[in-house]
């Protein structure tokens, strides 16, 4: 068993292919990226070499650090939404009449691109015709919010779109890891007396641990580079109140030709996140990963 | 054991394909532009007049390549279109890898000069005819006096406003600031959205401080600003931006202008939910020749130019605006020659038939006595030639950083974030920082 | 089948000993179904808006409600979408391209999920760690590297170059979604077969790969999603248009000052119809593959 089980070979041919992938797609450009950070490089003429500046720079850069703890904002908002979408999921695989139907409704929304949910949420919090407004409206409130356009409230209005965004992203995971825990398991508890809630937190919980760790590893790091619908629906305005690491360098890079800068920002958001991942998975540990 | 077969193959042919990938490096790639099959000469040339939104551009400009192509018939000009926002992403990402194409749309001014400073742009000046076009459009894409790309419109902003609002409340043109003003406060207190501003994009508002600046200190005091002859802090600049202040206090601007981008604004004034627009000439098809628009909101359109301030050195025929796109020759193009011919040409033709065609109103002077135009063109190139003055886009003028510090001030500005005085000192500051 | 099933449930549910339960039950399902009809409703809508959206003209997309319906449909939308540009290429591209990838990704990708959780050596630990710092890196750090890559060999303005990155870019979030699946897969069976003398490769497409389809479905519909409406890539390595996909199709009508939303939102109606429907059979795969991998435990 154990000899099958640690063939150097099979083990090679198992992993190099997307090992090379990886590291020839992605690990060159990271490294390439944190090159350019030691240059000052508008992405246009010639680059020289400054060395360390820019990284220095980055670290005394208050704008990096709004967008950092904005980013920040996003992933812990996004971590605390998984339990929303987790609860929706328990109730969809605990085959309830219609869970079918419903599962597949509520999944709808990931397959919309980003161009199109940008254009829906950007109507719906239009301070004068749009629909959140009009619902205010209607309860009676006068002085209805201005929502992008409120630096004080921007980036929590922008944060409603972006995690609903992912609800059927993690919904479908966690139905899918729902449906994996076997019926012979719940049998027994029902045979020894369990109803639906004790059953779904005593059982079934524990079983897709596994799988909710990842998630919340993946809705860390996805929130920490998070840039789509902040580009497109505040371009990371006004004045700065929505702006997120990936959107503060992309306006580095390729806006304002600052390549080195926006290089050394991408550099940066990539360390954070490995902090975070270490911190997450630090906070996420125990020792008693459930099998069957 | 057919599956361990194709595993085995199947992971052989990616690790073959990226090694290979990764040890041929240039050898091959470096002779692949210039020439086709059948020995033509290929120019490759990127526009962004994608044939879904901008059918007329893009036919316009798909009839002169045709029309060169057989007149050159060793030539082959293939062309690559992108939206708007791609096309700039991807001429980043071509510039950086030194992989421009031989012909390319550029804007003007602040965006061309690091192209320029990088040698990425070929020299035009011979093939340029100067007066050919209208005088100092040419200058906007020139660097130490040289040309390097040949404009290919020109924009100036009126304001428009809606007719049939503006009878609803009695009002006039407004002639003089203190008119307009009282058009702002008579439509606002009958709870009409005065104007409507996409100020997310924020070049927008930006345009609105530069008119108030140019009425009241005259079109220098802003650009001795820019160019560093003056300051950012000069009284006419500060008075300008508290002029911005009492417009928002006064509520002038459509409610949650700093959130909304200029397309969904625009859709407040094609809804008639305001009654007036400061933009740019290149909205003139909307009120004119779009078949997508109701005539009957068309004929309720009209335009004004921006009123004079009592006491300021502006003068109504000056005007914010500028030439938009440009063509440039790339500097490492191995067919520089052949593009350097056919940029020439296609300025030339597109001059002849960009307004009648499309609506467009090029930088190369033009003929109004031939083809029929609406009355509207025919009064806005009238205006034009009898334009005082024309002060180049604020954004487009500066460096990219500087425009950056300019805009997000503009949008403090209208948003009550600053005062007219940290706002100047804000960018004074940025100004002076890059001499 | 299924059916007859989630009957059976909502009996074994609704009987209950206590008749004051079953009252309160009534209720509590009564408003269970209320909160998850108002989602359903939430979730639904935007796809019932973007029809709308498709019908309508540019004044009416701004300034109108988004609730309003289209006041006179512009099929035409739909007429320009499909005629201007070649949408129907662009189909066949995006659809190829995205099949193609799907399938490399998730081959991959279970390769070395297997190999991590499954074989025994020394630096499985330090391979996953990779694949892990490999999602975090940011996709506009790598656009110029990769352009500078693909253009030294030769694969700009070569589809290869999509499939390549598009394979690439999701192995690292594959993985992580395998791993937390693996994890949980009962060990017994591939011990036994192993016993039995089956080879590893045996093992891994006759037990393995069948045993976790449902989880391979998921992946498969996430990674489907990505590359169906992805454009960063295409836009920045492609540039004849006989290589594009229907993400740049939208492109098509964003002009340098105008922008046909109604043919936008059109194309963008175009461009669901496949993936939803490849998307509700992927979804059922979830639910069968867990029956079919059960009766074979």
């Amino acid at each position: 068993m154990n000899k099958v089980m640690s063939n150097k070979f099979v083990i090679a041919l198992y992993t190099l292919p997307a090992l090379l992938l990886i590291l020839v797609l992605i690990y060159i450009p990271i490294a390439l990226s944190g090159y350019y950070g030691l240059m000052d490089w508008n992405g246009i003429g010639e680059m020289k070499f400054i060395g360390l500046e820019n990284y220095i720079t980055l670290v005394q850069d208050k704008v990096f650090w709004t967008s950092t703890w904005h980013s920040f904002l996003l992933a812990i908002f996004s971590t605390v939404s998984l339990l929303l979408y987790l609860a929706v999921s328990l109730v969809l695989a605990s085959k309830i009449k219609g869970s079918d139907l419903l599962r597949k409704i509520y999944l709808i929304p990931m397959l919309l691109s980003s161009v199109a949910i940008a254009q829906l949420w950007m109507k719906i919090f239009d301070p004068t015709n749009g629909m959140a407004n009009k619902l205010l409206e209607w309860f009676g409130m006068e002085n209805t919010p201005i929502w992008l356009a409120d630096p004080a409230i921007a980036l929590y209005a922008i944060f409603i779109p972006v995690i609903w965004q992912y609800a059927g992203f993690y919904i479908l995971i966690y139905y899918a890891a729902l449906k994996n825990v076997p019926d012979e398991v719940i049998e027994a508890a029902k045979i020894d007396g369990a109803n639906p809630l004790q059953i779904a937190i005593k059982i079934k919980l524990p079983l897709i641990s596994g799988v909710f760790k990842v998630t919340i590893m993946l809705a860390v790091v996805g929130s920490l580079k998070y840039f789509d619908l902040i580009y497109v629906m505040t371009g990371g305005g006004p004045n700065g109140a929505s702006e997120v690491m990936a959107s503060y360098m992309y306006k580095e890079a390729f806006k304002l030709n600052h390549f080195g800068y926006g290089s050394a920002i991408g550099f940066g958001l990539l360390v954070i996140c490995m902090l975070m991942t270490l911190l997450t998975s630090k906070l996420t540990k125990s020792n008693d990963d459930v099998q069957y | 054991m057919k599956k361990k077969a194709f595993s085995a193959l199947l992971s052989l042919a990616l690790m073959g394909g990226i090694v290979l990938g990764g040890c041929s490096s240039s050898s091959s790639s470096s002779d692949d532009s210039g020439k086709s099959s059948g020995g033509k000469t290929v120019v490759k040339m990127m526009h962004l007049w994608p044939e879904g939104s901008s059918k007329a551009q893009f036919t316009i400009v798909d009839d002169i390549i045709k029309d060169y192509e057989k007149a050159n018939p060793d030539v082959d000009i293939q062309t690559e279109i992108l939206g708007n926002e791609q096309y700039k992403e991807k001429i980043k990402v071509l510039s950086a890898s030194n992989e421009l194409p031989d012909v390319g749309i550029t804007w003007a001014a602040g965006y061309m000069q690091p192209f320029v400073e990088g040698n990425m742009f070929a020299p035009l000046d011979d093939i340029v005819q100067k007066d050919q076009f209208v005088a100092g459009t040419l200058d906007a894409f020139s660097v130490d006096g040289k040309p390097y790309a040949l404009p290919l419109e020109l924009n100036i902003t009126p304001v428009y406003y809606n007719k049939e609002i503006f009878k609803k409340y009695n009002l006039e043109v407004p002639k003089t600031y203190d008119e307009f003003l009282k058009v702002v406060k008579t439509l606002a207190d009958n709870g009409v959205t005065p104007i409507t501003l996409g100020n997310k994009d924020r070049w927008t508002g930006s345009m609105w401080f530069m008119y108030l600046a140019d009425r009241i200190g005259g079109p220098e005091a802003l650009n001795n600003a820019i160019n560093r002859t003056g300051s950012f802090e000069d009284p006419a600049l500060v008075k300008a931006a508290e002029e911005i202040t009492k417009l928002v206090d006064m509520g002038a601007f459509v409610k949650g202008f700093n959130g909304l981008s200029n397309d969904e604004a625009k859709g407040y004034f094609m809804n008639e939910q305001a009654a007036m627009y400061l933009m740019a000439t290149w909205e003139l098809p909307n009120y004119t020749t779009s078949p997508d628009v109701s005539q009957e909101f068309k004929d309720k359109i009209g335009y004004f130019k921006f009123p004079t301030y009592e006491g300021g050195k502006g003068n109504i025929d000056s005007y914010v605006g500028g030439p938009g796109v440009g063509l440039f020759v790339s500097e490492q193009s191995k067919v520089k020659e052949e593009a350097k011919k056919f940029v020439a040409y296609l300025v030339e033709e597109w001059g002849k038939r960009s307004v009648v065609d499309a609506g467009v109103i090029p930088a190369t002077v033009v003929d109004t006595s031939s083809g029929d135009l609406d009355q509207m063109y025919i009064d806005i190139l009238n205006d034009l030639g009898n334009a005082t003055n024309l002060t180049l886009y604020a954004d487009v003028q500066m460096s990219a950083s500087v425009a950056d510090v300019h805009l997000n001030q503009i949008q403090a500005l209208f948003g009550g974030q600053t005062t007219p005085k940290e706002f100047a000192k804000t960018q004074e500051e940025a100004l002076a920082a890059e001499e | 089948m299924s059916d007859l099933s989630t009957q059976q449930e909502t009996t074994n549910l609704s009987v209950s000993k206590n008749t004051k339960k079953s009252a309160l039950n009534k209720i509590g399902f009564g408003f269970l179904y209320l909160i998850l009809g108002l989602f359903a409703v939430i979730q639904i809508y935007p796809l019932i808006w973007l029809v709308f959206f498709s019908l309508k003209t540019n004044q009416e997309v701004f300034g109108m409600s988004p609730f309003s319906l289209p006041q006179d449909p512009q099929w035409g939308n739909y007429t320009k979408a499909w005629t201007s540009g070649n949408i129907g290429l662009y189909f066949f591209n995006s659809i190829w391209i995205t099949v193609l990838s799907v399938v490399l990704t998730i081959i991959l990708a279970s390769f070395v999920t297997f190999a991590v959780t499954r074989m025994n050596w020394k630096l499985s630990g330090l391979v996953l760690g990779l694949f892990l710092v490999a999602y975090m890196i940011p996709l506009h750090s790598t656009l110029i590297p990769l352009f500078n890559m693909y253009n030294s060999v030769n694969l700009i303005d070569n589809p290869a170059s999509i499939v390549i990155s598009y394979t690439t870019f999701n192995l690292p979030l594959t993985i992580m979604i395998l791993l937390g699946f693996y994890k949980t897969f009962p060990r017994e069976i591939e011990e036994a077969a192993i016993m039995d003398g089956c080879s590893v490769h045996r093992l891994f497409f006759k037990i393995t790969l069948p045993m976790t389809i449902p989880v391979l479905s998921t992946t498969a519909i996430i990674n489907m999603i990505y590359n169906w409406n992805e454009f960063v890539f295409v836009n920045t390595f492609i540039s004849s248009d006989h290589w594009k996909t229907l993400t740049v199709g939208i492109n098509n009508f964003v002009g340098q000052y105008l922008t046909d939303w109604g043919a936008i939102g059109a194309t963008l109606v175009i461009s669901i119809v496949p993936i939803l429907i490849t998307f509700l059979f992927l979804s059922d795969k979830i639910v069968e593959g867990m029956a079919a991998g059960s009766v074979k435990g």
